[in-house]
């Protein structure tokens, strides 16, 4: 999978699932499918996707471990019929800071089939204040757009059954958050390479 | 292995009195069952054992082969070898079955499971449940029916091999062929490890004629009022929990 730095303008027109170290223009040219991943740590970042292909799509995961007063935009714009966008922020906040997620999609009106679709979930470790602002400019009659927020801990019975059967805390919330912010079940090399960043980052990720 | 004294439990949230002076001793391999009526604290009784979150001991101990569960959290208790095979499960998205075990295994046992030997035991132990091996690759319960979570229980027990096994109502939305197959599994269990204890939970005499019990106690108003022998519970499916008298 190619890896792509931080600031750049990124042209896609091929199907392909790339991986991106922060912040970023991306823009879809030809009517072709595109996986776009980010993990991040304890940084602001801003993403502009653009749909200019009808016909075009991409799914866009952004997840992050946070530790200190951070933000995350995120604009999608469908700039053609029939495009589809599927963005999936996931958060971890681990100390008491602010997370705040900002993202919106735009649909214009010529943009007829459109699909805008947006799930967005923060988990507070302790005391933390994250909000999440889920935004959906529709111009068009004929298109589908859903959006969700959550923002909470894990679930203590969620917990409980994994130390149910001997896992302490600490590797309970270790499972849980590599299950959180990794989007892959199945294993592949794309979910490798997502364990080996969120390794890179900090190892264990909950002390 | 088991010895609960004067247990008086409350809940967290509401502080309601559940159990009020409960005591049950279990020796080494023996089967006892908990029957009552619904509300009686028997799945309490289970939770509070595991050291559940939503419960606080007022009074009394709970000793497990000579040592002090109260201050213990929920993992201490599984890595000395309780076993809880919940009435339902929880559903954790994300977390594969055979991901979740093999953390589960190492932290009991303290060693990395080797995966060739991890996968021959989860293979053997998914032909002898009749529980499709796809499952182990899926989130943990995640999609499953009523009869694969009690399944996936039993899975997990067979693969953590625990000293004391607690059944909360495993017969519930079981049914009759699934029932057999996991009371098979652990009745083989328990021929291969003899001094593995359990405490079976139900309302139904049913899965202990699967799983023949030492003593069957009846748990009302938060204790236990009365213990027999197995014939108990043919009583009580006969005659209801209203003509059991408390015991002196």
């Amino acid at each position: 999978m190619n890896n792509i730095s931080k600031d750049k303008k990124i042209i896609i027109d091929k199907d392909e699932s790339i991986f991106v170290d922060g912040s970023a223009e991306i823009k879809i040219v030809e009517s072709i499918h595109a996986n776009v991943y980010c993990l991040s740590y304890n940084e602001t970042n801003e993403f502009n996707i653009y749909l200019e292909k009808e016909n075009s799509s991409i799914d866009f995961y952004y997840s992050t471990i946070n530790e200190s007063n951070n933000n995350l935009k995120v604009n999608v714009y469908h700039n053609a019929k029939n495009t589809e966008s599927h963005v999936y922020n996931h958060g971890v906040n681990l100390e008491n800071n602010n997370l705040h997620f900002d993202i919106s999609g735009y649909v214009k009106k010529e943009s007829i089939g459109s699909n805008c679709n947006q799930d967005n979930e923060i988990i507070n470790i302790k005391s933390g204040k994250s909000t999440i602002c889920p935004n959906l400019y529709i111009d068009c009659y004929d298109s589908n757009s859903n959006h969700s927020a959550y923002i909470g801990k894990f679930k203590d019975e969620e917990i409980f059954y994994l130390e149910s059967r001997g896992l302490s805390k600490k590797k309970a919330y270790n499972l849980l958050m590599k299950s959180f912010l990794i989007p892959f079940i199945t294993d592949s090399k794309e979910k490798d390479e997502y364990v080996k960043k969120i390794e890179e980052i900090g190892g264990e990720l909950y002390e | 292995m088991l010895n609960i004294e004067n247990l008086y439990v409350k809940t967290k949230d509401n502080e309601k009195e559940i159990l009020k002076g409960l005591n049950l001793k279990i020796n080494d391999g023996e089967v006892h069952a908990i029957m009552g009526p619904n509300g009686a604290g028997k799945s309490t009784l289970s939770k509070v054992i595991m050291g559940h979150y939503n419960y606080i001991v007022e009074k009394g101990t709970i000793i497990f082969n000579g040592e002090k569960l109260n201050d213990m959290s929920t993992d201490e208790r599984a890595r000395l070898g309780i076993f809880l095979a919940m009435q339902e499960p929880a559903v954790i998205k994300g977390v594969t079955n055979s991901e979740f075990l093999k953390a589960a295994i190492s932290e009991v046992t303290g060693e990395k499971p080797s995966l060739y030997e991890f996968i021959k035991d989860i293979e053997k132990e998914c032909k002898n449940l009749k529980f499709s091996e796809d499952m182990i690759h899926r989130s943990i319960n995640e999609g499953f029916s009523g009869g694969e979570k009690k399944k996936n229980e039993i899975l997990e027990m067979k693969m953590l091999k625990p000293k004391f096994i607690i059944l909360d109502e495993l017969d519930s939305g079981l049914d009759v062929d699934s029932l057999k197959i996991c009371t098979d599994n652990i009745n083989e269990y328990l021929k291969e490890n003899k001094d593995v204890s359990v405490l079976i939970i139900t309302h139904y005499p049913k899965i202990l004629s699967y799983i023949k019990p030492d003593y069957v106690h009846v748990l009302n108003n938060g204790k236990i009022i009365k213990t027999g022998k197995a014939d108990l519970a043919d009583y009580i499916e006969e005659n209801g929990y209203t003509g059991i008298k408390e015991m002196d």
